[in-house]
């Protein structure tokens, strides 16, 4: 068992993968965390000393990642709907924003365009 | 870095804010004052905006807006709603 962010993760997990399940945190970001810390990109959790898991436990807990990033969205929604706008209002009905064509196709605006988007909050310590 | 940034949201600088000369009437404190009627949907609301009362038109009528420190920067428009939802049976 593997702690990082107070998160569990299995030691059989790559990293990349493992930086990844922390919502706001892309490819992009993980590739540049594991090459700061010298991670081979294909690494798992097993290969990597405990002194890099709480090196990296520590930079992650400075970035706006999982629930301050899903917050973040959410407040930025939650403010176009309280203000009252269009934008909001198409949010809260879950259609497409930015004026699209609604007679068909519009299932990622379906998914996507809610008030509480991203999901709730990550449990504790799962 | 951009002081002026949300009153932009995607605009060219050099452009600056797409600035509507509106009627605008200061109302003095404790005085009704009527919303200032306007058409002009596409007006950025400016940060000397903020309190005052716009009627905005939607292609039909009027709504009043009242507007508050977090609408700056958005347009009229955006508080004004065109369109109508369809409901089954309301008829025309």
């Amino acid at each position: 068992m593997v702690f990082i962010m107070s998160v569990n993760f299995h030691p059989r997990k790559l990293v990349k993968k493992t930086l990844e399940t922390f919502y706001g945190l892309g490819a992009q970001t993980s590739a540049r965390i594991m090459a700061k810390y010298s991670i081979h990109p294909l690494a798992r959790l097993e290969t990597v000393p405990p002194k890099t898991i709480t090196s990296l436990t520590a930079e992650l807990s400075t970035m706006t990642i999982d629930n301050d990033a899903r917050r973040l969205v959410q407040d930025n929604i939650q403010r176009l709907r309280d203000m009252g706008t269009y934008r909001g209002r198409r949010h809260a009905m879950g259609l497409p924003v930015r004026g699209q064509k609604t007679r068909n196709q519009i299932v990622t605006a379906r998914k996507l365009n809610i008030l509480e988007r991203g999901g709730g909050d990550r449990p504790m310590g799962s | 870095m951009r002081p002026t940034g949300s009153l932009f949201k995607g605009r060219s600088v050099w452009k600056g804010p797409h600035i509507v000369p509106l009627p605008i009437v200061r109302p003095k404190p404790g005085e009704w004052v009527k919303p200032i009627k306007t058409q002009a949907r596409s007006a950025t609301i400016l940060p000397n905006f903020v309190g005052l009362k716009f009627a905005v038109h939607n292609g039909k009528v009027y709504n009043e807006v009242t507007i508050t420190e977090d609408m700056v920067g958005h347009k009229l428009g955006e508080f004004s709603t065109t369109r109508k939802p369809f409901i089954w049976g309301r008829g025309k």
